[in-house]
């Protein structure tokens, strides 16, 4: 007998005599195998994909509700909820038909008239939405399986609109929660993909729970990201917020829980020690670090200014104040696209390459007039990535003779203060640090952030035509080759006027025990194809 | 005894009403906004605020304050910004686990601090004494989360006879309740439990040297009678309000334990609502606390007059 044994006799006894023998039903060991615990990488503290659009929303929503098209492995937009679409000769309708037996999990039929409401509620959040309904005439339904969307100028990019992973993502609900004003959340979970969401056991900022959808009908392809056949292989998936690192690290050996989506690098070599923990790469597509600076006030409204911070950053001291000595975590980027997708570029990109120049860049600084204004620089420290990052730019604005005003902060102030378009003096600032899914920059359609359109465009504001007239080349490109072309020289332009810093690619783990199979690399955890064992 | 509860009851009103304009008034000129935090990166501007209108917080101050202070008056604390869920659901939902951990951490003091603190004041000047005493800066010394992390790694991953992490509510077992709650209880109780016998100890150490205790004494009254009857009685008073105090104590605690051990307890949902501006949670939970402290110090107050009868209200 051991201690635990008799800890819990003792206590068991002392418990009957308090409550009467509440003694709690042993959790049977097939049911065990059947729940998967997975940590995810934030809380999911509200549950509309369309009204806020949070990655681990996006993630959860994705067992939930289905779409009518998926990304997969090869970054290709798939069919997934629809049977087959024509397209007009001249690109202006497009025609959808509907699977056969889809159903939402109150049992009822998915209709055209669900994927009406859906589709219209996604376009008005979504920045390739409001591109579509720019455009559009009418999205109308022609019968309970067939809809249409006829457009006054052809969108050729339409598929990857509606298949794309980046939130918000185009899911599908019943046409009575679809109506929600897409600026108020949504309180009804009726979905229409694998999983049902259990509202009952939901507890915001600590557990979330998903049941099998019995009544869904997965596609006969091998599942592929966002594609193919969604095969659930457990019962339940309980998603268990863990705020503190360790304490997952120490609940992934224990056993307590069964995969960790990111576990930060720090404690990835305990985890690597242990035999019954497997530990991968999570997302190919990894992250790309950045720093925007406001190119609205000197001394970065001035491009020699902003050209000399990217003369003088080291992308590997960022790299390594973030992922730490693992060099299997990160690479040098000298770009705005994801490595190794199709259209990664590195034209232009000499100025972020070889020996750091601090003589040519101070010189360069002084010739843009900086003359040591105070340089407003907002860290959120309750953050590790933005506050490695930050801590790193401090010392090379330092370093390059500036007067840096670090304000330390958490991401709520962070969040709010980069909206201000005021002078830095009057609670507007002059940097802040993020970064950026890589499967969000594979191409321009869903990469706000390197977007240059002045007002328009994200915090930081940048006006660069250079880059505005490229991203709508790639968007009327109508081959591979032509979008290559068009990202190219998107990318030279971008780094020519610094749309932003590009501070180095990085990837991050994930960590799952060994008795679960299945797990698949991809830029959300796949709960697809995934199973447990005893 | 009972006009004196209801005095106190009403004379509290007030005290909560300024707390809740103090605490609204200083969530408005924070800096930070949830519709920024809701919209995301990808929104624009407008955006922001048409989510800014769709929850309020474009209305003026006054406004807001007024019909806060509205709902409150007929028991509604709102609805949650980010969940969308009424505030005393989620403090519901979150209230068992924070009280579980607090009881348990409040009973696993009063049973080892009192006693040592009793023994130590018996025993002053010797080893034993100074050992209890150096534990009790020991204790008081570390932080929570050092305790935490050090108790899991033993009991948790090395031993394994614990869990590391969760809660399990009552109603499904005592043992499944409670080997959720041990290691937190007592990475939680460490500074009460030092604080509680250092109190514990200095006041027995006055009330021994009273004339009454040498009475008992020379009646031939057992060392056992004379600490535990007729001293600890008389000692009780600072101890109880050291007890009391030590609620806010392990309030603010609760916080980093919860954290550490993964419990979904009100600490945990007080971090989240100020990190992501969620105002009617950070509201309604502040408003709890400080029904809680009221009540904890009239709760004092009124077992002041059961410890020592010469107090009367």
């Amino acid at each position: 007998m051991d201690r635990r044994t008799v800890l819990k006799g003792l206590a068991g006894a002392g418990g009957l005599a308090l409550t009467s023998g509440l003694a709690a039903p042993a959790l049977a060991q097939g049911a065990a195998a059947r729940t998967l615990r997975f940590v995810p990488q934030a809380n999911l503290a509200n549950f509309d994909p369309i009204w806020g659009t949070q990655y681990v929303v996006r993630n959860a929503a994705a067992l939930v509700w289905d779409t009518l098209y998926g990304i997969d492995a090869q970054l290709q937009p798939q069919r997934q909820m629809v049977e087959s679409e024509e397209v007009t000769d001249d690109g202006t309708t497009w025609t959808f038909k509907l699977r056969p037996g889809l159903k939402f999990h109150d049992g009822e039929p998915v209709l055209s008239k669900d994927v009406v409401a859906s589709l219209s509620r996604w376009a008005a959040r979504d920045p390739m939405g409001l591109m579509i309904k720019a455009l559009q005439q009418e999205l109308t339904a022609v019968d309970d399986r067939t809809f249409k969307w006829v457009l006054k100028q052809p969108f050729p990019k339409m598929l990857y609109a509606l298949a794309k992973n980046n939130s918000p993502c185009s899911f599908i609900m019943p046409e009575r929660i679809a109506q929600t004003d897409p600026f108020k959340q949504i309180t009804d979970y009726v979905g229409s993909g694998p999983m049902k969401f259990a509202k009952s056991e939901w507890v915001p900022g600590a557990k979330s729970v998903f049941e099998k959808f019995a009544d869904y009908v997965p596609r006969q392809e091998k599942a592929s990201w966002l594609a193919g056949g969604k095969q659930i292989l457990v019962d339940r998936v309980e998603w268990v917020v863990m705020p503190d690192p360790a304490t997952a690290a120490a609940a992934l050996q224990n056993g307590e829980v069964d995969w960790w989506e990111n576990p930060i690098a720090d404690l990835v070599p305990v985890l690597k020690k242990n035999k019954n923990i497997s530990v991968d790469i999570g997302d190919p597509l990894g992250n790309i670090g950045s720093f925007r600076m406001n190119h609205l006030f000197p001394p970065f409204n001035d491009v020699r200014a902003r050209r000399a911070v990217l003369m003088a950053l080291s992308q590997e001291d960022y790299m390594r104040a973030i992922v730490g000595d693992d060099n299997a975590l990160w690479k040098p980027l000298p770009g705005f696209f994801t490595p190794d997708t199709p259209l990664y570029s590195e034209l232009g990109g000499e100025i972020l390459k070889g020996k750091r120049d601090f003589d040519a860049a101070k010189k360069l600084l002084a010739e843009s007039g900086y003359a040591g204004q105070p340089v407003t620089c907002l860290v959120a420290q309750d953050q590790p990535i933005t506050k490695a990052q930050g801590d790193v730019t401090a010392d090379l604005l330092k370093r390059l003779g500036m007067n840096v005003d670090f304000v330390a902060t958490d991401w709520g102030t962070v969040g709010s203060r980069r909206a201000q378009k005021t002078p830095p003096g009057q609670g507007g600032w002059n940097m802040f640090h993020t970064w950026h899914a890589g499967a969000d920059c594979i191409n321009p359609a869903p990469y706000t952030a390197v977007r240059a359109n002045g007002d328009k465009a994200w915090f930081g504001w940048p006006n660069s035509p250079g880059v505005e007239k490229e991203v709508t080349a790639w968007f009327d490109a109508k081959n591979l080759d032509e979008e290559k072309a068009a990202v190219g020289r998107l990318n030279k332009a971008a780094l020519e006027d610094v749309v932003y810093a590009p501070t180095g690619f990085f990837l991050s783990y994930t960590a799952w025990r060994k008795n679960v199979a299945g797990i698949t690399k991809g830029p959300l955890p796949f709960f697809w194809g995934v199973s447990k064992s005893a | 005894m009972l006009s004196y509860i209801l005095r106190r009851i009403v004379a509290t009103l007030p005290v909560m009403a300024i707390v809740a304009l103090f605490v609204f008034s200083l969530l408005y000129i924070a800096p930070g906004d949830p519709a920024v935090v809701i919209a995301g990166d990808q929104a624009s501007p407008e955006d922001v605020e048409r989510i800014r209108q769709s929850l309020g917080l474009d209305r003026p101050f006054l406004i807001q304050f007024g019909d806060w202070v509205w709902r409150i008056l007929h028991g509604d604390l709102g609805t949650s910004i980010f969940t969308n869920l009424p505030v005393s659901a989620m403090i519901g939902q979150r209230l068992g686990p924070t009280l579980s951990l607090m009881t348990v951490t409040l009973l696993l003091t009063i049973v080892v601090a009192v006693p040592l603190g009793v023994v130590a004041a018996w025993k002053a000047g010797s080893l034993i004494d100074r050992a209890i005493m150096a534990f009790a800066v020991f204790g008081f010394s570390l932080p929570v989360f050092v305790v935490g992390y050090m108790l899991a790694y033993i009991f948790a991953l090395e031993l394994e006879w614990l869990p590391v992490q969760g809660y399990t509510p009552l109603s499904d077992g005592f043992w499944p309740w409670l080997e959720n709650l041990i290691l937190p209880a007592i990475a939680l109780g460490c500074v009460y439990i030092a604080l509680v016998a250092r109190i514990t100890r200095a006041a027995m150490l006055e009330v021994l040297q009273q004339d009454y205790i040498r009475t008992a004494r020379a009646k031939g009254l057992g060392q056992g009678g004379i600490l535990f009857i007729h001293a600890l009685k008389n000692a009780a008073v600072p101890i109880v309000t050291v007890i009391g105090i030590g609620i806010a104590l392990l309030i603010g605690g609760a916080v980093v334990t919860e954290s550490v051990f993964a419990i979904p307890g009100l600490g945990r949902l007080t971090v989240d609502a100020i990190l992501r501006r969620d105002y009617p949670v950070i509201q309604g939970i502040v408003l709890l606390f400080s029904f809680v402290y009221v009540l904890v110090n009239l709760l004092i107050d009124v077992i002041y007059t059961l410890v020592d009868p010469r107090i009367r209200y």
